[in-house]
């Protein structure tokens, strides 16, 4: 049985939550399809969590919604706004099922992800390590893309996910980065977040 | 034997693949024609998602028609349940251009939602003579010549989600997205 707790009211702009549920959804699908095709069960996890927060960005929205509409004239243009959430949210939970795929241990037959890995751009999921010289560096000083062709996409701090991190967003020693690149890249980048690689090579 | 069970699974990934792509060109596009308030971008979504519901049915079939064996059943749901999510995607970027063939101006806040978005979307055919012809989008160097960024490309009825190997060929359609300069200059060079 799914729990639903009171979730609190509080003045959020509308701006500001669409774009957050904008954002969110679009990174779940990345997420989500990695997790499935990759059959990786914490990353499928990631997913299934940021779907409850999208959930609980599209009740505040609603709520700002109601609020903002003074005359019929308003509302009928809000609607646009409530449609475009709604589809955002339906985006995260088409992600969600893509999720569930993993972590209710259907899968998706192996051969394909084999397929799939030789086509595909991929993504990567690593922790950084307490050796790894990233630590403490800034996100626009390792010049990934041009280096090695990876690009960061989400860092995991705890419970908190930074979604495109900035350029002067320094790298912390357990942080979970979410990247995306070409397969040498991505085999490099993991090297150097476990601290396997010491060397940045230009 | 096994080796034609390899190529069927390669049709499914390509299958899957290109429903995929297809699925997120949609959402590309969908939220470009609510910045723009563009009715044909919006048009071009709608005709996208029946594209994709044409895939979602002969990828179905094309899964569901392998000879799997039993313990490979789960394996195959997987797959199934993986074109109904993303037909679902797909689903989505439909409603959100359907916001704009309402007859109503979008919200303003959408606008600003969708801010990194870029100024201009500019439809181009690619004439016999262009230089671009029978380039890699990698080897035509767009962006860098003209500041301007492929969206897609309309290849006869098809509409396609740009890879840097993807070939430009006469007759193509780019969909970029730029800054008003960008647009000359792109026009230039797809067809002078």
């Amino acid at each position: 049985m799914p729990r639903f707790e009171k979730i609190e009211y509080k003045p959020i702009p509308v701006r500001e939550l669409l774009l957050d549920m904008k954002n969110l959804s679009e990174l779940m699908i990345d997420l989500a399809y990695s997790s499935a095709l990759f059959n990786d069960k914490e990353l499928a996890e990631d997913v299934l969590e940021l779907e409850i927060r999208v959930d609980t960005l599209a009740y505040l929205l609603e709520i700002e919604t109601m609020i903002a509409a003074r005359d019929a004239e308003d509302a009928e243009a809000l609607t646009g706004v409530s449609t475009v959430a709604s589809a955002a949210d339906k985006i995260s939970d088409a992600a969600a099922d893509i999720a569930a795929i993993v972590t209710q241990n259907i899968g998706v037959h192996p051969i394909v992800s084999e397929i799939f890995e030789k086509v595909e751009e991929r993504l990567m999921r690593v922790k950084v390590g307490d050796e790894s010289i990233l630590v403490e560096k800034q996100i626009g000083e390792l010049d990934l893309v041009a280096r090695m062709g990876v690009d960061i996409i989400a860092v995991r701090r705890n419970k908190d996910w930074m979604i495109n991190p900035k350029e002067n967003e320094q790298i912390r020693c357990g942080d979970i980065i979410i990247a995306r690149g070409a397969p040498s890249g991505v085999k490099e980048f993991k090297e150097l977040a476990g601290g396997k690689r010491q060397k940045l090579e230009d | 034997m096994a080796q034609s069970h390899q190529k069927r699974f390669e049709e499914i990934v390509e299958r899957f693949v290109e429903l995929k792509d297809t699925s997120e060109l949609m959402i590309d596009l969908a939220y470009s024609s609510l910045l723009l308030n563009s009715k044909e971008l919006a048009e071009e979504v709608q005709k996208l998602e029946e594209y994709v519901d044409k895939l979602h049915t002969d990828f179905e079939l094309l899964v569901l028609s392998s000879k799997f064996k039993k313990e490979e059943a789960r394996g195959f749901l997987g797959l199934i349940r993986l074109g109904v999510a993303t037909e679902k995607i797909a689903d989505a970027a439909a409603e959100i251009a359907e916001v704009v063939l309402r007859e109503i101006e979008p919200h303003p806040v959408l606008k600003l939602t969708i801010e990194e978005a870029e100024e201009t979307v500019t439809y181009v055919r690619v004439a016999e003579y262009s230089s671009l012809v029978n380039k890699t989008l990698r080897e035509a160097r767009i962006p860098e010549e003209t500041g301007m960024w492929v969206l897609a490309i309309r290849k006869r009825d098809k509409c396609i989600r740009p890879k840097p190997d993807s070939k430009i060929e006469v007759g193509d359609i780019l969909i970029a997205s730029g800054y008003a300069e960008g647009e000359e200059d792109l026009k230039k060079l797809a067809s002078p």
